[in-house]
């Protein structure tokens, strides 16, 4: 079960991702960046609440950085431990900014 | 335009029969209104009619019967005076024509002849001759005294009215007198008056009677001398017939009026319109209220039926399509109270039945991808153990269970050389054919480039742009891969975002400490860093997927590492027994530990038991 809150403003976008991030969220969350991103310069991602990311979730993560590389910048924020543990193990954590 | 709003926008059966009943009625009111309105009219005009002629038939006939008695009187008083009978002259007729006032005075013998008569040129008149005259036949050949006549034109000259009697002389033969309307008028107006003036045709109608020369006779409003038109009423005896209804406006109210001859006299009778007209109203009213009360009847009765017939067994079949379309494909549709019903049933049963057929098939042809896809991934890896049965310095054995969720779990075992064996395991991200097809790929790259020479590290930079290349579907691979050197236990591993393998040494499991780097096809351009470690003889080397650690109880709890190092933390013995063992117990603690709950991710494991070049088994 995942809440997804998404918050523009201008150019910049915030997404507060509440919950475990698994396959079914994975895709939901998938659907609303693909929506949400074009045009956007600035993408935060607060990932406080979240309390788990499968490889699906990983998958979404790095599509969005991916897109935002090309067309401006995306930043983790508040990332938790176990969250920070599974970013490392997969090698993804040196592509992420975190705040 | 989705279905729902259709619905929305048509009205119900009810709605919409209520509609046509009511127009359908209201028409078929109206015209039956019509036709009952023409209809009574009619009939009362008709009745009026009626009314009007037994009126005036009364009257005619009373006319007629005091004229007769009347003229038969002076007949018999002129018979008394004729003692001489048939012998009587022409000249005393004479006489008595002036001393009575007639018109005419015949005598016919008892042969039929008139013998003496007012008029000479009658003499010698052959009385069967005249069809007028003939009447008077029955005095001499029959026993009949007496005969009058109705007034009428005579035998030789039509425009001439004349009323004749009859008496029979004691002797033969008879005395016919004949007068004039004029005559006998006189003697009669008084009783006509009489007849009339206490007459009422219908409730407000009344009775005129004019004589031959159109005065009044005989009026309501007592205008009796003055001529008929003062009522308001003209005859044209050529235009108008006797005894038809014409209209007209007798002292000042609208009316109908009849009229008809009698002995010279004009009866006319008269009704007010409105009497008439309230009649028909008052028929018409009763017909449409008896009508209104059918129709109505009738409506009830065919918007009942076709609720009952048509309206709610289609809900009843609506109830049971809204069963089958929330998933129940055992509902059976089972309305049967009429043949249309019954065939509308079967038909929609047979055709879920053809679906659920089709769903079937399509399910099967799914499994069976499925099943094909999974074979895909079994047929790819090496299944056959011990794979290197000659080499005594090292064992291998390797596991695959497959979720029924195909993924895309792949692992591989080559010697590069003699000396030098590549190991490595994979897990590709998504599930189904996209990825089993993907791990085909990515197992065959990296094979290709180890077998060319590449060291690990540079295995994995140039597998990870070739995967990246028209990765649309954006499937990435973690994997792990180590080259061992079989002769110091030197691995030289690299690790694309792979959960690390553990080391189990004299019974003590352990994660291998180590870096990450991005996984395979993720991204072009990333680096990747070769990592090292030493196996002593006896080291077991265990990669697995995050099958493993993720497989889940129906409480939703995970397996985890700690129980993952607990269950490997103990003897196994050595070789590839050992790898055996430790890949079967681990299965049973995992499946012990999930229970009923349906695995979700393929579970890999590889294990690789070092024995050392020296310490080669025996």
């Amino acid at each position: 079960m995942l809440n997804i809150g998404i918050e523009a403003n201008g150019d910049s976008l915030t997404v507060r991702l509440e919950g475990k991030l698994n396959t079914t969220a994975a895709m939901e969350l998938d659907e609303k960046l693909r929506q949400a991103l074009p045009g956007v310069k600035e993408l935060v991602l607060d990932l406080e609440k979240l309390e788990y990311i499968t490889s699906a979730g990983l998958r979404v993560l790095l599509f969005a950085q991916k897109t935002m590389a090309a067309q401006g910048k995306m930043t983790l924020r508040n990332v938790g431990s176990e969250i920070l543990k599974i970013l490392k193990m997969t090698g993804m954590l040196k592509m992420m900014t975190i705040e | 335009m989705d279905t729902k709003s259709r619905t929305k926008r048509a009205k119900t059966i009810s709605r919409s029969l209520l509609t046509w009943l009511v127009a359908i009625v209201l028409i078929g009111f109206a015209a039956s209104i019509g036709l009952s309105w023409i209809l009574q009219t009619r009939l009362s005009n008709q009745s009026a009619e009626e009314v009007l002629r037994i009126n005036i038939e009364d009257v005619q006939q009373d006319i007629q019967d005091k004229s007769d008695m009347n003229l038969l009187e002076l007949t018999r008083e002129i018979a008394g005076e004729l003692p001489e009978g048939q012998a009587a002259t022409s000249e005393r007729l004479r006489e008595l024509m002036k001393q009575h006032d007639v018109s005419e005075i015949n005598v016919i013998n008892d042969k039929g002849f008139i013998t003496a008569s007012t008029e000479d040129e009658f003499l010698g008149y052959d009385m069967r001759e005249g069809e007028q005259a003939s009447e008077f036949m029955c005095l001499v050949t029959e026993n009949e005294t007496e005969y009058v006549q109705k007034f009428r034109g005579i035998s030789y000259d039509s425009s001439l009215g004349r009323k004749y009697a009859g008496v029979r002389f004691e002797g033969g033969g008879f005395v016919e007198v004949g007068y004039d309307a004029q005559r006998f008028q006189r003697d009669v107006d008084r009783t006509v008056v009489g007849i009339t003036h206490n007459r009422h045709v219908g409730k407000g109608g009344f009775i005129m009677v004019a004589d031959a020369k159109w005065d009044l006779v005989s009026d309501l409003k007592r205008h009796e001398g003055q001529n008929l038109y003062v009522s308001g009423v003209w005859i044209d005896r050529e235009k108008m017939p006797e005894n038809h209804i014409f209209h007209c406006t007798v002292y000042g109210v609208p009316s109908c009026c009849l009229y008809a001859m009698s002995e010279g006299y004009c009866i006319v009778a008269v009704i007010p319109e409105n009497e008439i007209v309230l009649q028909r109203d008052t028929s018409v009213l009763l017909s449409s209220a008896l009508e209104i009360n059918i129709y109505i009847a009738l409506f009830v009765v065919i918007f009942l039926l076709v609720r009952k017939l048509v309206v709610r067994n289609i809900n009843r079949v609506n109830d049971s399509l809204s069963r089958i379309t929330e998933g129940n494909l055992d509902e059976v549709v089972d309305v049967r109270s009429n043949t249309e019903f019954s065939a509308l049933s079967d038909d929609i049963n047979a055709t879920v039945s053809t679906l659920k057929q089709y769903i079937k098939a399509a399910a099967t042809r799914i499994d069976e991808e499925l099943a094909f896809a999974r074979n895909i991934q079994h047929s790819a890896m090496p299944s056959v153990f011990p794979p290197y049965p000659e080499r005594k310095d090292f064992s291998l054995y390797a596991t695959m269970h497959t979720a029924r969720e195909v993924g895309g779990d792949f692992y591989d075992f080559y010697l590069l050389d003699e000396d030098k064996l590549a190991f490595l395991i994979a897990d590709v991200s998504g599930k189904g054919i996209p990825a089993a097809m993907f791990m085909m790929t990515g197992k065959t790259v990296i094979r290709d480039y180890a077998e060319r020479g590449d060291e690990p590290a540079e295995v994995f930079r140039s597998a990870n742009e070739k995967l990246c290349d028209g990765n649309d579907a954006e499937i990435f691979i973690t994997a792990w891969m180590g080259f061992l050197d079989t002769k110091s236990g030197l691995v030289r591993f690299v690790n694309a975002g792979h959960n690390p393998p553990i080391l189990i040494r004299d019974g003590r499991a352990a994660f291998i400490p180590m870096e990450a780097d991005l996984m395979l096809a993720g991204m072009e351009g990333t680096a990747y860093e070769e990592q090292r470690m030493h196996m002593k003889p006896g080291d077991i080397l265990f990669l697995y997927t995050d099958g493993v650690t993720e497989a889940a109880n129906e409480q939703e709890e995970m397996y985890g590492e700690e129980r993952l190092l607990e269950v490997l933390s103990a003897s196994f013995g050595k070789g590839e027994e050992a790898c055996r063992n430790i890949c079967g117990t681990l299965k049973q603690d995992i499946d012990r530990f999930t229970g009923e709950a349906t695995q979700s991710d393929d579970i890999t494991m590889l294990c690789l038991y070092y024995a050392g070049r020296e310490n080669v088994l025996k």
